[in-house]
């Protein structure tokens, strides 16, 4: 196996498209876990760790924020400039493992590998972010909620790699939450709620859900924020949402839970996730 | 094969690697730093843990191919010519070490932790912890360990 290094995402590329069995190697933490449990093979490693414009966080003129692919979840989970409902983000990257891993995992990596049990997928589902990549027929970017197509798959093609995220701006006074529900500190979620909200005279005025570990990949369910929108949350109102993302969900049977039992915290977690946001909506 | 050169434990050391040798099997294989630990090769079980630039990491997780002219410091290089350091002293004092195995991986990210948080709740302790894992369970006295290393270096 070869390991090259390139400057420049165009480099990168052009190593992508030079040998069908390379892989672009982002942080590593999922990546050298897969080679050294001989899960992979790849003829040659593109690490993309000297690619400085990956690492690069800009506020656009639209005021959408773009960042870069190789932000490490330590340094997304400090972000200051993730603020409003966009803190769901900064919450879910500071959850993602343990300091050790966090420090190597980059946002690119989590967005690529597309594992719907991991915190990433279902916050940035939740912020309505669009994922920018760049391939041989050059770049394009597509939402969030259309790139993650199943287990462990996304929109990503051959030669393609993920180069950064972009989060829209989102309407004045949102307040953002992860919930998170896991066994142990630091465990993939059982089931997670990525909550945006913002509420206007007692009113439920914008809304995003998506649960994480719900299903193949995040579950957003339109209807059920329509229920929402508009209600001053009260307790039918919330059960019917819950409801409708407990029917769109197809959650797994694991160690961390039956899929029976992840349904049943699809309402509790819907819950407790309203009230955080609410208590920290302005 | 890679030629590289990084710096560990303050002395700059020339490597050979072939581009899929992790950090980790270049410390022990390489180098016979053989404190950090190989259990889990996946990034789970934290007894690999060193610092990069001052970060704990994952050294299983970490091409050694990558590292060139950076910074790492394993449990050899904590202490300064013999002595030991603080935590590490606290660990043997606070009587948190059986068997011994998760405990480089422990005392490394027990260290990083203080620098960024000197005076921490047994909580903090708890989440900073959360990837080392002690398979004989002994985590109450690890934690007090931690708690004494922090009285002593504010002291």
């Amino acid at each position: 196996m070869e390991l090259h290094q390139p400057e420049t995402i165009e480099q990168a590329l052009a190593l992508l498209a030079g040998d069908p069995g390379a892989m672009p190697l982002a942080g590593g933490a999922t990546l050298v876990a897969m080679l050294n449990a001989e899960l992979i093979e790849p003829s040659a490693l593109i690490s993309l760790a000297a690619i400085k414009e990956l690492r690069t966080i800009e506020t656009l003129a639209d005021g959408a924020l773009r960042l870069g692919a190789m932000i490490s979840h330590a340094d997304l989970a400090m972000e200051a400039r993730l603020s409003g409902g966009h803190s769901v983000l900064r919450q879910a990257a500071a959850q993602i493992a343990h300091p050790s891993v966090r420090n190597i995992g980059t946002l690119g990596g989590a967005v690529a590998h597309g594992d719907p049990s991991s915190d990433l997928p279902a916050a940035l589902v939740a912020v309505d972010a669009v994922i920018e990549m760049a391939g041989p027929a050059g770049k394009r970017s597509i939402a969030a909620g259309e790139f993650f197509e199943d287990y462990l798959t996304t929109a990503l093609t051959e030669g393609e790699m993920v180069t950064a995220v972009r989060l829209p701006r989102l309407p004045e006074n949102t307040a953002g939450h992860y919930e998170k529900f896991a066994r142990v500190h630091g465990d993939y979620a059982t089931l997670s709620v990525a909550l945006i909200l913002a509420m206007k005279g007692g009113e439920c005025s914008y809304v995003r859900v998506a649960l994480g570990s719900a299903g193949a990949t995040p579950v957003r369910v339109p209807e059920a924020e329509a229920r929402l929108l508009g209600s001053a949350l009260d307790g039918g109102t919330v059960q019917d949402a819950a409801q409708l993302l407990s029917e769109a969900s197809d959650p797994i049977d694991d160690v961390r839970g039956s899929a029976e039992y992840r349904l049943m915290l699809v309402p509790r977690l819907l819950q407790r996730a309203l009230n955080a946001a609410e208590a920290c909506a302005p | 094969m890679i030629n590289i050169t990084v710096r560990i434990n303050g002395e700059e050391r020339a490597l050979c690697v072939p581009a899929s040798r992790t950090l980790l099997d270049a410390l022990r294989n390489n180098l016979k730093l053989t404190g950090s630990k190989n259990a889990c090769n996946q990034g789970v079980c934290g007894a690999c843990t060193v610092l990069l630039d001052g970060m704990p990491v994952n050294a299983c997780l970490v091409l050694a191919a990558n590292v060139a002219g950076r910074e790492i410091v394993t449990i050899e290089g904590l202490g300064e010519g013999g002595t030991l350091s603080p935590m590490q002293q606290a660990f043997i004092d606070a009587g948190a070490i059986q068997c011994g195995f998760c405990m480089s991986g422990m005392i490394v990210s027990a260290t990083a932790f203080l620098a960024e948080n000197p005076q921490p709740s047994r909580q903090e302790i708890r989440a900073a912890l959360s990837g080392n894992l002690c398979r004989c369970s002994g985590y109450v006295r690890v934690i007090d360990a931690v708690i004494l290393a922090s009285e002593r270096m504010g002291a």
